[in-house]
């Protein structure tokens, strides 16, 4: 891989990584939500650096150019990202909607109280 | 035994229906409690229904249909009500079925469905909706043996045993029809039609209409698919 190219993405990585963990540091980004942008960026790390196991898995995905392996992983982990919030949406509206609805029973409570049962 | 009888009405601005809805109800069973579940109406759905004397859940946000008739039965559960129909408070619905369903109810079924195919005189809708209806009972019926005229009907009774499984959190309350229907088969509820003649809504903007209808199909295929081959917690109440 060209020194440019090794920096350059070395660089973007790594900066990723920083963010995330700064975010975190700082209470914006909960630890639970926050392992798969670290995985995402260290992979990456990883495989810039050890450019050896990037030609290795270039050449078992059947790819051509090792970056576009590196591209790859990137739209990989991007949809993995995209999955992971459509997954956190949905646990999100059903809690909303059991809030709301419990709302609705409390009010309905306290405007009429249950009659005693006869 | 006389079950105490609970009518949930699931209403989104429906100021000009909502006294003609309630009225007709009234009058068919003027024993059973009314409940108007307003899901986030702003047209002061609410405080009519209040006017008029009804139970009132009004959603502090827009829901859907589901989770408006899911709220109405978490309501009539918690109150103990033998059984909880749910009538459309967009006057498709005529209050003179409702004696059909409870009857059935009495016969020991602990889910009813107003059938508008069993009614063949009525208003059977437009062409879209028969199509899909036709489809639905096919694939409910491939799906589980369970044989259904009108599967998405919003027309029923729930027993004990239906308002359990209806108001679990894990109930798909978003399109609660066919798909609603594959699992209630699948927790063996005892599940039973009768005759129903329904009218075409008073709304100019039902859930059925144009692109929405293709959305809704496509929603309602895959919801009929995770149903039958959800996982049993589902089932449980």
């Amino acid at each position: 891989m060209p020194m440019r190219q090794k920096i350059f993405f070395l660089t973007v990585a790594l900066l990723l990584v920083v963010v995330i963990f700064e975010l975190v540091r700082r209470r914006r980004l909960r630890v639970e939500y926050s392992w798969l942008w670290i995985a995402a960026g260290l992979t990456n790390v990883v495989l810039i650096l050890r450019y050896d196991l990037l030609i290795e898995l270039t050449g078992f995905v059947g790819a051509v150019i090792p970056t576009s392996t590196l591209f790859f992983l990137c739209v990989l982990y991007l949809a993995l990202l995209s999955l992971n919030y459509s997954v956190r949406l949905t646990a999100l509206s059903r809690e909303v909607k059991e809030l709301a609805q419990e709302l609705a029973l409390l009010r309905a409570e306290t405007e009429s109280p249950r009659a005693p049962r006869p | 035994m006389t079950r105490r009888v609970l009518i949930a009405i699931p209403a989104l601005n429906e100021v000009r229906n909502l006294a003609r809805v309630v009225g007709d109800v009234r009058k068919a069973r003027p024993d059973a409690d009314v409940l108007v579940v307003d899901d986030g109406s702003e047209d002061g759905t609410a405080a009519l229904a209040r006017e008029m004397g009804c139970g009132v859940l009004r959603l502090p946000i827009h829901l859907g249909y589901g989770a408006a008739v899911q709220a109405g039965v978490k309501y009539g559960l918690r109150r103990g009500y033998g059984v909880v129909v749910t009538f459309d408070g967009d006057g498709q619905h005529d209050a003179a079925d409702i004696e059909g369903l409870l009857a059935a109810v009495g016969r020991g079924a602990d889910l009813v469905l107003g059938s508008r195919v069993l009614a063949p005189d009525a208003y059977q809708g437009g062409v879209a909706r028969r199509v899909g209806r036709r489809a639905f009972s096919f694939l409910a019926w491939t799906l589980t043996g369970l044989s259904l005229t009108d599967p998405t009907s919003g027309l029923k009774a729930l027993g004990p045993a239906a308002q359990k499984l209806f108001a679990a959190t894990r109930f798909p309350d978003r399109f609660p029809d066919a798909d609603a229907l594959v699992l209630a088969s699948r927790a063996r509820l005892a599940i039973a039609e009768c005759p129903a003649r329904m009218r075409p809504s008073l709304n100019r903007h039902s859930m059925h209409d144009g692109l929405r209808a293709v959305s809704y199909t496509f929603n309602m295929l895959f919801s009929l698919l995770v149903a039958a081959f959800g996982r049993e917690a589902d089932l449980k109440g």
